[in-house]
Order: C-alpha cells, then sequence, then structure tokens
C-alpha cells in the first residue's frame, strides 16, 4: 500500500507540473488542481500508516494520527478557494485576448 | 502563558472585515470603519511590543487551551512584535491614503474589507508559532493580494494578478510540502518545538528536502533573485496604496521566514543557508540595481529598488552575526516606511499626470505643479540610497559596520558599487519628474503635445507619505530607539532556546 500511494504521488506530481507548463489556459488550470492533489495525498500519507484504529475510538491498537487529515481538510478547502479565483482570471484573460494560449498574453512587456 | 495581547493585532482586522463588508452600502462609513479598525489593531500592536520589551519575555497564547506542542499556538517574541507594529504602521498609512486617492478601485465594496484581510494574513503570519498556520496566514495575504490588484484601475492588473497567483501558488505548494516533510521526519509542526527536535537530531534524511521547500517558499514570497520576475509587474500594475503596501512591507514576510530559520529552526544549518542567502542577496542587489536604472516607468523602477533592498536584507541575514541581525531588522524597518512612502509620491504624480500611469515619458515635467511631492521625493530618494541625515543611513552605516566587523570584504565591496546605482536612479528619476521641461507624448491612439500638457487639478493627498517621510527623517536624526530595539531583538535572536523554553513551558 505504501508503495501504491508513493507512485500514486509521483505520478500525480508529475502529470501536474507537465500541465502547469502548458500553454494553454485550461490544462494549467487541471495542472494546479492535481498539484493539489497531490500535494493533499502526500499530506495524508504522513500520518496515514502510522496506527491502525482510528482516532477518538475506543478500538484496540494504536490509535492514527489525526493531524495530517486536519492538514489536509484545510489545504483542500484553501486550495478550492484558489481554483476558483484563478478560473474567473483565467476567463477574464482569455476574454480579453481573445486566446487560450498564455504565450500571446502579453500585455505587460510592452 | 496565555495572554490575550498576542491574538488581538490578528483578532481586530479579522473581525472588522466582515463589519466593513457589512457596511458596503455606506462608503465613507466603510472606510471611517477601516481606518478606526487598523489604528485599534494598531494601538494593540504597539502595546504588545511595549510589553514584550520591557518584560524580556515574549508573549504566548494557546488557542482552546491546548498546550503548545500539540496545539496552536501564538507567539509573540520582539521580532515578530517589531515587524508586526511596523506591519500595521504602513497598513494604516495605505488606508490613509486610500481615503484621499481618488482611483476607481478604491470605491469597490470589497476594497477596504480586502485591505483589513491583508493586515490579518500579514500580522498573523509574524505572531504564528505554527508553521502549517503560517501556510494559512501566508495563504490569505496572498488572496488579498492578487485579488486587490486583479481589480486595479490598470487594465494589466488583472494579467498581473494571474501571474502573480500562479507564482504563489507553487509557493504556498513548496510550504505545503515542507510542512509534509518536517512533519513526516520530526512529528510537530510548533516552531519551538521543531527547533528543539532539529536540534536534537539534524540526520533526518528529509530534512534538506524540507530546508529547501522552506527556502523556495520565501523566496517566491520577498521576490529574492531567481524567483523575482513576477514582483516588477506585479507591484507595478497595482492601484498605488496597494503596490505601497506590496512592495514595502508585504515582502518583508520573506525576510522574517529567513529570520527565523537561520536564528531558530535551522541553527546548525544556518551557515550553509546564510552563504546562499549572501550570494543571492548579492545578485538581487546588483540585477535590481541595474533594473531599476533600465525601466521607463517610476513605479517599476521603485519595484526593481525593493529587489536591490531586500538583497541588501539577505545579505545582512547571510552574515549571521549579532551586528549582521540588528542591521537586518534597522534595514528592514526602515525600508518598509521609505518604500511605501516613495510609491505613494510616484502614485500622487501619476494620479495628476493626463493619462494615469507613472511612465517617465508622460510624467516628465509636470513636478513643477507639485513642488510638494517633489521635495517629499527627494528626501524619500536620499534615504532610500542611504544619505544622512535620513534614516537610510542609519540602515547602511550599520549594514557596512557589520560587514566589517565579520570580514567580509568582497561582498561589502560590491554592496558599495550597488549602492551608487541607487543614487543614481532615484535622482534621475527626481531630475525627470521635476527639473526637465515638459515633452509630448503618444499613448495609445491620442497624441498629446507638449504645449498642451499640464497637471491636472486635485489629484491623490500627500498626507500619508508626508507622515511616512517625516518618521524617516525622525528616525534618521533620531535613530536611538529603533537601533536599541533592533539590538535587543538581535540579542533574542541569538538565543533561540529561550525562545523554546518560552513557548514549550520550561
Amino acid at each position: 500500500m505504501e508503495l501504491l500511494t508513493a507512485l500514486a504521488v509521483g505520478a500525480l506530481f508529475g502529470i501536474a507540473i507537465f500541465q502547469m507548463l502548458r500553454r494553454n489556459v485550461i490544462r494549467s488550470a487541471i495542472g494546479i488542481i492535481l498539484l493539489g492533489n497531490a500535494i493533499n495525498l502526500f499530506l495524508l500519507s504522513t500520518g496515514a500508516y502510522n496506527g491502525l484504529a482510528a482516532a477518538y475510538t475506543d478500538l484496540a491498537g494504536q490509535r492514527s494520527d489525526a493531524l495530517p487529515q486536519a492538514l489536509v481538510l484545510t489545504a483542500i478547502v484553501i486550495s478550492m478557494g484558489g481554483l476558483a479565483f484563478i478560473l474567473a482570471m483565467l476567463y477574464i484573460v482569455s476574454a480579453r485576448y481573445k486566446t487560450t494560449d498564455l504565450d500571446e498574453v502579453t500585455g505587460l512587456k510592452n | 502563558m496565555n495572554d490575550t495581547l498576542v491574538l488581538l493585532p490578528i483578532l481586530i482586522p479579522l473581525t472588522g472585515a466582515p463589519i466593513a463588508l457589512l457596511l458596503a452600502r455606506r462608503p465613507r462609513v466603510q472606510s471611517g470603519w477601516a481606518l478606526g479598525v487598523l489604528l485599534t489593531a494598531l494601538a494593540s500592536s504597539a502595546l504588545l511590543l511595549a510589553q514584550v520589551w520591557r518584560s524580556g519575555q515574549p508573549g504566548g497564547y494557546e488557542m482552546g487551551g491546548w498546550q503548545a506542542p500539540f496545539g496552536i499556538a501564538f507567539v509573540g517574541d520582539l521580532l515578530s512584535a517589531t515587524l508586526a507594529v511596523m506591519a500595521q504602521v504602513v497598513l494604516l498609512m495605505g488606508v490613509v491614503y486610500a481615503l484621499g486617492s481618488k482611483d476607481k478601485v478604491i470605491g469597490y465594496p470589497a476594497f477596504y474589507v480586502l485591505f483589513l484581510t491583508l493586515t490579518t494574513g500579514l500580522t498573523g503570519a509574524f505572531l504564528t508559532g505554527d508553521l502549517f498556520n503560517l501556510f494559512v496566514f501566508a495563504e490569505l495575504l496572498v488572496f488579498s493580494g492578487a485579488i486587490l490588484t486583479a481589480i486595479s484601475d490598470d487594465p494589466y492588473g488583472t494579467e498581473a494578478a494571474l501571474k502573480y497567483f500562479y507564482m504563489s501558488l507553487l509557493a504556498s505548494a513548496a510550504l505545503l510540502l515542507a510542512n509534509g516533510v518536517l512533519y513526516v521526519s520530526y512529528g510537530t509542526l510548533n516552531m519551538a518545538d521543531l527547533a528543539a527536535r532539529v536540534a536534537a537530531d539534524p540526520t533526518q534524511p528529509l530534512l534538506a528536502a524540507g530546508i529547501a521547500f522552506l527556502l523556495v517558499t520565501f523566496m517566491i514570497k520577498s521576490a529574492v533573485f531567481p524567483f523575482h520576475f513576477w514582483q516588477p509587474d506585479f507591484h507595478a500594475a497595482a492601484t498605488t496604496p496597494v503596490s505601497a503596501m506590496l512592495s514595502s512591507v508585504v515582502v518583508k514576510l520573506g525576510v522574517y521566514g529567513f529570520l527565523r530559520m537561520t536564528t531558530l529552526l535551522f541553527v546548525e544549518q544556518a551557515p550553509a543557508i546564510g552563504a546562499l542567502l549572501v550570494g543571492l542577496g548579492i545578485a538581487g542587489v546588483v540585477y535590481g540595481g541595474l533594473g531599476a536604472i533600465g525601466t521607463h516607468n517610476a513605479k517599476r523602477m521603485l519595484a526593481y529598488s525593493t529587489l536591490a533592498q531586500v538583497g541588501f536584507i539577505l545579505v545582512a541575514i547571510g552574515w549571521g552575526t549579532p551586528l549582521a541581525l540588528t542591521a537586518a531588522v534597522i534595514f528592514t524597518v526602515n525600508h518598509s516606511l521609505i518604500k511605501s512612502a516613495m510609491l505613494m509620491l510616484a502614485g500622487v504624480v501619476a494620479s495628476r499626470a493626463p493619462v494615469k500611469t507613472a511612465s517617465f515619458q508622460v510624467v516628465q515635467g509636470l513636478g513643477k505643479y507639485m513642488p510638494g511631492a517633489g521635495a517629499l521625493f527627494l528626501a524619500g530618494g536620499l534615504a532610500l540610497a542611504g544619505i544622512p541625515p535620513t534614516n537610510g543611513f542609519i540602515s547602511k552605516l550599520t549594514l557596512f559596520q557589520s560587514g566589517i566587523q565579520a570580514g567580509q570584504w568582497w561582498s561589502l565591496l560590491v554592496l558599495g558599487f550597488a549602492s551608487i546605482f541607487t543614487l543614481i536612479y532615484v535622482v534621475r528619476s527626481f531630475m525627470r519628474i521635476w527639473w526637465q521641461p515638459v515633452v509630448g507624448f503618444s499613448y495609445g491612439s491620442t497624441t498629446y503635445d507638449a504645449a498642451e500638457i499640464k497637471a491636472k487639478p486635485g489629484g491623490d493627498r500627500l498626507l500619508a507619505p508626508a507622515l511616512l517621510i517625516g518618521g524617516a527623517l525622525l528616525l534618521g536624526l533620531w535613530a536611538e530607539p529603533l537601533v536599541s530595539l533592533a539590538t535587543a531583538v538581535s540579542q533574542w535572536l541569538g538565543d533561540p532556546a529561550a525562545y523554546i523554553t518560552a513557548v514549550l513551558g520550561g
């Protein structure tokens, strides 16, 4: 299971960074979503395999660590807000320049 | 150690922001409310600073009564309190400037709300004692700053905000990864606890990765040399009161992070981090100085100048001697005052230009209609270059003194040459705006003839920059309080064990 998680985190990071570097605005937004998910999965894996029983229950066995889950929840909420904002900005920018290619958004260069 | 005073500078703007949103239909009441909230917040952070300085003990607050390494702790030590006061003084001046500004964006219902959340994010990031909480406050800061720029009057605001937001999403990603990496290695996110555990066991394989991620985060936050390219665009496209905040106090978040990293979290690894910071700082000083000389827009010039001035601070942090840390703190505070005032003055000039831009071509010669702004700009420019009797002189003096004491002759030589760049670009911009004759220019499809160009009446008010420049001159002539405060800060920074005991309760 650890190996599977590690591979999934690695693959997600790879795809996310590849997509973020594309010029299309939609693809770069997808890259950002994937990057957030890759990091969240990584954060979850920092505490997921330390215990067997859920925290705050009466089950026997070593309690699992609840803190990474709290971190992931916070990070999910924040990245959702960021994604909404970035999609809005991408919409405005691509409507203004009538293109979905970020290389053609060159107003600041002049 | 439950001291509510630590929470107040964060809580007051945080509760003030939604109430300001409720007042959106009454713009005058809303702006007055924002001013009042910031004044109260500043009073509370000044109280905190006075208490911490007098008692010699950091104030702390543990949320919900959970003991320090387990719950979320807020820690106000002397460095945090000093930076919180500095940030809130400058932010208060930003609101004062916004009150006297005629930009359309000031009238938006969300403007003051976002200004207050910006205050919350910055103050919270300085006062928190928890690495994950630092991420949350930094995100609040980034969101408020990016939205404030995106709604700017400048048509390129959205584009600049988009660029900045991509970069800071990467910075937040790096900070989150650093959180995860350090948590899996040391099992804690409380900064004091983390510092103790890192010192006890520096052989964890992931420690280097954690340090690298934190460094990247703070480098993007402060626009340090290889991560700087978004910064001139972003700071120049924002509306004046916002860009004055972004380029002065918001970049200090990274400076704070570097200070915490080298003096608390990773004391053993500090020489390596310091060497990197000296190298990048010098690169930033030279590159920023040359960039500022090469620009054609006053606001862009000042944004590049921030790159250089942050470089000076980084070099001081990199040297890491007690005197160098004193110099870093003095430089940080003084640069915030000067840079915000200078950007406001550039904004005042732009607000009276026929086309609202700070491009030298447009504003050239317009200075003869505003001699007051000219005097302030000259004083601020000399402060930026470090000419007595301004506070910039005090910061450069302590910085060079610490360099001589540390025997860093080569870096001193480069810094000395690069200081001349500062003098060149501030004097050149002053001469272009105030001394040279008006020239005609074409902007978009309209052509303006030299004979018919006049400064527009009205424009933004000079009160806020005048107060800031007054503060800068005062701190130059009567520098003793700030110097002794900075000396005390650097003594505190030299004793991380005391911080750790104070937070973890021995």
